[in-house]
């Protein structure tokens, strides 16, 4: 029931040993690419290069629900493009007495493969990150760990509410209770079950912003911190390649 | 040494009119238990947080007096370097968490943490408490998962191995099933047992009648009366404040049995079962 | 008298533990909105509800890191979206300060507002991820129409966008104006307060 809120698949492999940092490197030089060397062919390599470390992560199969949505989403881009892009000239094929022009459907072919190199760069850091751990390195490289904590009880206590929120639901669908009909009645079935929750939640602010007052949370100690990961030389290696990588494409830009 | 120090402490809430203490003065001395009583809106949690530093760094709002807890000044300290000297439970136990962490384990280290303890010391003071309060069982579960009872006691164990000296509780188990408040009455009592002074409010007045040394008769942000528990459960105009004495105080004081060397009615089980079987004894 | 300023920056510990709540409320609406099978995405009552109590910065914040904390569990192109969710943080936390949001019209015209705020912020994002579609069946059928019109891209993409936006956020700032009417005084004391201790006598 309780649970974080996380996508984190335990797996023993050499990807999820990286250090999240480097992570959240990778993801920042993989969107940064595509815009330095606008050319088609450097997304689809860094695609293939995001797919490959998928695979050694053995987490593939999970990447399709997280990007289920924008694929949905582009392919009524490609249909649409396809069909009404405003510099359609060429024809490129006719499905039934529906034409796609070879225009649109390359501008549709650009969008896709910008947001699906940012999806599965994304799904490399999700999908192979524990959030802890990730918050705590982010917060040893300066984050302020107030901030640090907002994040860390957004993802417990998001899951909280939810889970309440879902068992009144379910009662309330059990007892046959309208999720069906008018929606005016839809609406008034649900209000005073749901409101509780939200309001408790909040009114729950005050005591549990006066816990953590008297637990040190504004202490100008330095923080300690029980979890503490050991720096792996990899870490380093990882790092250096990250930004001669990103190096060596601001230089082809300037020579091309 | 004298641990708590209050002298005509006076404050009001931002943006309100009234005072919600009205100039309280009293002294504890270190290892007594105080039980706190007086009815709704008496002023015992704004009394309550007033020790620990929540009033007034937290709420701000207008304060005056002077309140010393282990020498310490609390106008002068914030909240977290008065954290080192005195703790807070307060009534929910799931608004305690700090829906951060994701074991018992490891929510009691977020005050050590933020302390800067150190890591073997911070190890250490987990295993003292997490024995202490009997949650070595579940040192590994979300604690979202416990039950309110093992909650609260969670919840008194992060604030314990933070090493306070005094521990104030504010209801600690009007919100929790009667097994679950046993359970946390146990843990206080053993708190008791280590030294710690406690400052404990309480509508079971049975449970202060058995534990507190002294107790703190409040009304209207005043402190009415402060004085051993036979003496303030003597007194007739009590029901005006909202408290009824204990039932062993009322059954023995419609029987007229009265401890013989102070002239006093006994306040709990124990003492009036005892004070009866010498009172049939004498008859016979 | 002693009271919170607009723009303040002081992030106390009340207004850091509200962001979390914020998000979560967020989360509700959304699922909410989803099981009753309403035409609306209703995942901005938090954010809203930040922004009224604890002013545009916190607001803002809340819904920066909603869309953070959506980007990493759901759709990573959430994130960029996190510049809406700032803008609707801030407008009605400017909207709300000094109590401008107390009664039911009020709220609607302050829904309005935020309805044509998140539009003008969404409509560039819109395009350069998706070509100006928002994903909403309605909308996009309308972007769809007018495209096939000769409508600019741009003004398609923005009433793709605040076709669903009107609805959406009037019935936000309702329901959020509803939540904070029936929220303790205590509570809303606790946010408005200022930020010094004064001396009695
Ligand atoms: N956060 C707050 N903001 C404004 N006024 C407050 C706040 N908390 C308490 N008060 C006021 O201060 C006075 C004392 O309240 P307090 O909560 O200290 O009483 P109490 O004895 O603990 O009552 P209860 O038995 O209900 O817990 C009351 O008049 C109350 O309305
Ligand atoms: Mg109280």
């Amino acid at each position: 029931m309780a649970k974080t809120l996380s996508l984190y698949v335990e797996r023993n492999t050499f990807i999820h040993r990286v250090d999240s940092i480097n992570k959240i490197l990778y993801v920042l030089v993989s969107v940064a690419i595509p815009l330095i060397l606008p050319y088609k062919f450097v997304a689809v390599l860094l695609i293939l290069i995001s797919i490959s470390f998928l695979l050694l992560a053995k987490v593939m199969r999970r990447v399709i629900p997280l990007i289920e949505f924008s694929v949905i989403i582009l392919l009524s881009i490609v249909i649409i493009q396809g069909l009404f892009h405003a510099g359609n000239k060429t024809v490129a094929f006719h499905i039934a007495r529906i034409t796609f022009y070879k225009e649109g459907l390359s501008y549709a072919f650009t969008l896709s493969m910008r947001v699906i190199n940012i999806l599965l760069a994304f799904a490399i850091l999700v999908l192979t990150t524990k959030p802890s751990e990730l918050i705590e390195a982010l917060v040893k490289k300066g984050l302020s760990p107030r901030f640090g904590y907002v994040l860390s009880s957004a993802l417990q206590i998001i899951p909280q509410m939810m889970s309440a929120v879902g068992s009144i639901m379910d009662a309330q669908r059990s007892r046959g209770l309208e999720t069906e009909g008018n929606l005016a009645v839809r609406i008034r079935a649900f209000f005073p079950l749901i409101g509780p929750v939200v309001m408790g939640s909040l009114i729950e602010t005050r005591e549990r912003a006066m816990a953590l007052e008297v637990r040190a949370f504004n202490s100008r100690e330095k923080k300690t911190f029980l979890n503490e990961r050991q720096n792996l030389r990899s870490d380093n290696v990882i790092r250096l390649i990250l930004f001669s990588i990103l190096s060596l494409s601001i230089v082809l830009r300037v020579l091309l | 040494m004298k641990k708590i120090i209050v002298e005509n402490l006076k404050y009001r809430y931002p943006l309100s009119e009234n005072l919600a203490l009205k100039g309280i003065s009293f002294e504890v001395e270190g290892g007594e238990f105080i039980g706190i009583i007086g009815r709704n809106l008496a002023g015992k949690s704004t009394l309550c947080q007033a020790l620990v530093g929540l009033v007034p760094h937290f709420y701000k709002g207008a304060y005056s007096g002077n309140v010393e807890i282990s020498g310490m000044n609390v106008l002068e300290n914030n909240i977290s370097e008065l954290s080192k000297k005195i703790g807070i439970v307060f009534q929910n136990p799931f608004t305690q968490i700090t829906a951060a962490k994701l074991t018992v384990y490891e929510e009691i280290a977020f005050g050590l943490e933020n302390m800067g303890i150190e890591i073997k010391e911070t190890i250490r003071r987990i295993e003292y408490v997490l024995h202490l309060l009997d949650l070595e069982k579940y040192k590994d579960r979300n604690p979202f998962e416990l039950s309110g009872g093992q909650m609260q006691r969670l919840a008194i164990a992060s604030i314990i191995a933070m090493k306070p000296e005094i521990i104030v509780l504010d209801e600690p188990t009007s919100q929790l099933d009667p097994q679950g408040s046993e359970e946390v009455f146990k843990a206080i009592q053993s708190l008791s047992r280590e030294g710690i002074t406690i400052m404990m409010v309480e509508q079971k007045i049975e449970k202060i009648a058995q534990y507190a040394d002294r107790v703190m008769l409040m009304s209207d942000g005043e402190v009415v009366d402060f004085d051993v528990p036979q003496k303030i459960f003597l007194r007739d105009d009590l029901l005006n404040y909202g408290v009824q004495a204990p039932v062993f105080t009322r059954v023995c004081r419609s029987l007229n049995i009265k401890n013989k060397n102070t002239g006093l009615y006994p306040v709990t089980l124990d003492e009036a079962y005892e004070l009866m079987v010498r009172h049939e004894q004498n008859r016979s | 008298m002693n009271k919170r300023r607009l723009w303040s920056f002081s992030f106390t510990t009340a207004t850091l533990v509200l962001i979390p709540a914020a998000i979560g409320i967020n989360y509700i609406g959304k699922l909410f909105a989803g099981v009753l099978k309403l035409p609306l995405w209703l995942d901005s009552i938090g954010t809203a509800l930040a922004s009224m109590l604890s002013g545009p910065v916190v607001g803002a914040i809340s819904g920066a890191i909603n869309n953070i904390i959506y980007g990493l569990t759901m759709d990573p192109i959430s994130f960029v979206y996190a510049l809406t969710s700032i803008a609707i943080g801030i407008t009605v936390g400017i909207i709300a300060y000094n109590g401008r949001i107390n009664t039911l019209w009020k709220s609607i015209i302050a829904g309005v507002v935020v309805a044509i705020v998140a539009a003008i912020v969404s409509t560039p994002l819109n395009v350069i991820f998706w070509g100006g579609q928002t994903g909403n069946v309605w909308g996009d059928a309308l972007y769809a129409y007018l495209i096939a019109h000769a409508v600019p891209v741009w003004i398609a993409s923005f009433l793709d966008e605040i076709v669903v936006d009107f609805p959406d956020k009037i019935a936000t700032m309702i329901i959020a104006f509803l939540i904070f009417k029936g929220l303790p005084r205590k509570l809303i004391l606790l946010y408005q307060s200022g930020e010094t201790i004064e001396k009695l006598d």
